[in-house]
């Protein structure tokens, strides 16, 4: 039994000092409106065709097929044995290495590497090999014209799965949950990808969507002609086109980090969180979401009528802008998780099933080191995610009004400024607890 | 049950009370990490009040048909405090100090203790293992 948030762990954070909550909100504050009132007045970030090219070499490895091929070879390799430890290995969770592996090292380690490496789970993502296997059994896929109208999603759907199996279900952290969970995940993407065609991982394997949602900030591109490029990551994030859901996964990811943050604080433990049931962790995760949903709509909305652009498509217009924002949440949220209990992983890993005298690297009987990140080091991760994932947030939101009118009054953006600083303030405000 | 060392040489932990008394808790992990495993994990059910608690921090808790009272909610501790948490329980369970990875067998009635040095920063739950239920959450820092 583990009662503590996101999925397993052995500790939370300390509440940041409230020195360093209130710095941070003003300097979120001071920062956005210097941003929208003097920084720029023209777009200023290049577009899809910008970008430094990079040596014909890689971008045939890249592009060729066997490197693709061979890292998702790899990381089936990986899954499967995960999902054997999940069914067969130990049933403890502290000793079992599956809910470590799901919930942290890739879960919460896919957000680094796709920031470091752009979209990996593209490349890696082990469903697309089965589903070229399976391919050859089923050559039609009936559905594959519906997949732009969709857009993402389908992927926001899983996501919120995932999502409130990792915050709410009691037995997360139990091995059986793990593996009904990975097994049943593969085999419900792997139907629909034979009926929609292998594109639908791009737009229906949350896992996958959520690395190229984040490789979005990461400093590597593809031009429009296709040739990948290094590039400002800023340009990267606005050049992107304005998919369908693309907002409701942002969403997703906000308002779920929120509800993780609300369900450390001591209001939520012993007010409307105290049953620590599946019902209260249910409505928390849905008010949360649709808390944050709200205000972005409404921000957006308002901001698109004060400049007369069509309301409608302002919220998926501004998807993009809120990713920094989600970004920072998340890297304040999961910091210490991967680099404190982060490290089980790498302990289990050397006995995976658990049998008496196996220690393939050695690391077996070490000890998780709890003091290996000071807490102070902590507070000013978790403080600066939240500010440079706003200012960052606040300057794309910023170009997007330019690009789109570029005489735009910068009093427009105004509503969505105010909600961008409503969450980054909710957010510290979380960190702080209360 | 989590299979874990059964307690450190008495050497070591002279050792590590000795680093957590100088204040350097965040450096002396490295040579002994998970400070906290005092001879009362190892003796179970046994409550063994190993450190003599003078100037410590006691902590009491008490479960009776399923409520929990007492020491409840979130309890503050400083770094390096030395802490003895009491815990009476009318069922037989198992109480777990979550990252300090602290446990006690509790005897229906009977009070068990743990005492440790509280020498790693965060927020850790103490929760009866069987039962599921959080007793407490320390906040040490």
């Amino acid at each position: 039994m583990e009662a503590l948030a996101h999925g397993v762990g052995s500790r939370t954070d300390l509440p940041i000092p409230l020195g360093l909550a209130l710095y941070g909100a003003g300097a979120a504050i001071l920062l956005s409106f210097a941003v929208l009132l003097l920084f720029w007045r023209t777009p200023r970030l290049g577009g899809a065709d910008s970008g430094r090219p990079l040596p014909q070499a890689l971008q045939r490895a890249v592009d060729s097929g066997a490197v693709p091929t061979t890292l998702q070879a790899v990381a089936l390799a990986g899954a499967v044995l995960v999902t054997g430890v999940a069914v067969a290995g130990p049933a403890e969770p502290s000793r079992n290495l599956a809910p470590w592996v799901l919930y942290v090292t890739f879960w919460v380690g896919l957000v680094p590497a796709s920031l470091l490496l752009g979209p990996v789970w593209r490349a890696a993502n082990p469903l697309r090999l089965l589903h070229r296997g399976l391919r050859r059994l089923v050559p039609s896929a009936p559905g594959a014209g519906r997949l732009p109208a969709v857009g993402l999603w389908p992927a926001a759907a899983f996501l919120v799965v995932f999502l409130w199996l990792e915050l709410v279900h009691p037995g997360r952290a139990e091995p059986a949950t793990v593996a009904v969970f990975l097994i049943g995940y593969a085999a419900v993407q792997l139907a629909l990808a034979l009926r929609f065609g292998e594109q639908w991982f791009a737009h229906g394997d949350g896992f996958e969507v959520y690395s190229t949602l984040i490789a979005r900030l990461s400093p590597w591109g593809r031009r429009a002609d296709g040739r990948l490029v290094l590039r400002n990551p800023l340009a990267t994030a606005t050049a992107a086109p304005a998919v369908p859901g693309l907002a409701a996964v942002v969403v997703v990811l906000l308002g779920s980090t929120a509800f993780d943050g609300l369900s450390r604080t001591v209001f939520w433990q012993t007010g409307p969180g105290s049953a620590n049931d599946i019902l209260s962790g249910t409505l928390g995760l849905t008010v949360m979401i649709a808390l944050v949903a709200a205000l972005y709509v409404l921000g957006t909305r308002l901001s698109g009528r004060l400049a007369s652009q069509e309301a409608g498509v302002q919220p998926r217009r501004y998807a993009a802008t809120v990713i920094p924002i989600a970004l920072g949440y998340t890297v304040a949220h999961y910091f210490s998780l991967l680099m404190l209990d982060g490290q089980t992983t790498w302990i289990l890993a050397s006995n995976p099933f658990g049998v008496a005298g196996v220690d393939l690297f050695g690391t077996y009987d070490n000890r998780v080191d709890l003091a290996a990140v000071s807490s102070d080091v902590i507070a000013l991760v978790q403080v600066g995610a939240v500010v440079a994932g706003h200012v960052v947030g606040v300057t794309l939101a910023h170009e997007r009004a330019l690009l789109c009118a570029r005489r735009a009054r910068a009093s427009d953006q105004l509503p969505l400024v105010i909600v961008m600083v409503l969450f980054t303030v909710g957010g510290l405000g979380l960190l702080f607890g209360f | 049950m989590p299979l874990r060392p059964a307690g450190l040489p008495a050497a070591l932990v002279g050792l590590t009370l000795t680093a957590a008394l100088t204040g350097c808790a965040g450096t002396d992990s490295a040579a002994s990490p998970s400070t906290a495993s005092t001879p009362s994990s190892a003796a179970g059910t046994a409550p063994a009040s190993a450190a003599p608690a003078t100037s410590g921090q006691r902590i009491e808790v008490t479960v009776a048909g399923g409520q929990v009272s007492g020491d409840t909610g979130r309890v503050p501790v400083p770094v390096g405090q030395q802490v003895t948490l009491a815990v009476t329980s009318d069922v037989a369970d198992e109480v777990h100090v979550h990252g300090y990875d602290l446990t006690a067998e509790l005897v229906p009635g009977e009070p068990a203790e743990l005492a440790f040095t509280a020498t790693i920063p965060g927020v850790f739950e103490v929760e009866l293992h069987d039962a599921g239920t959080v007793l407490l959450s320390l906040q040490v820092g």
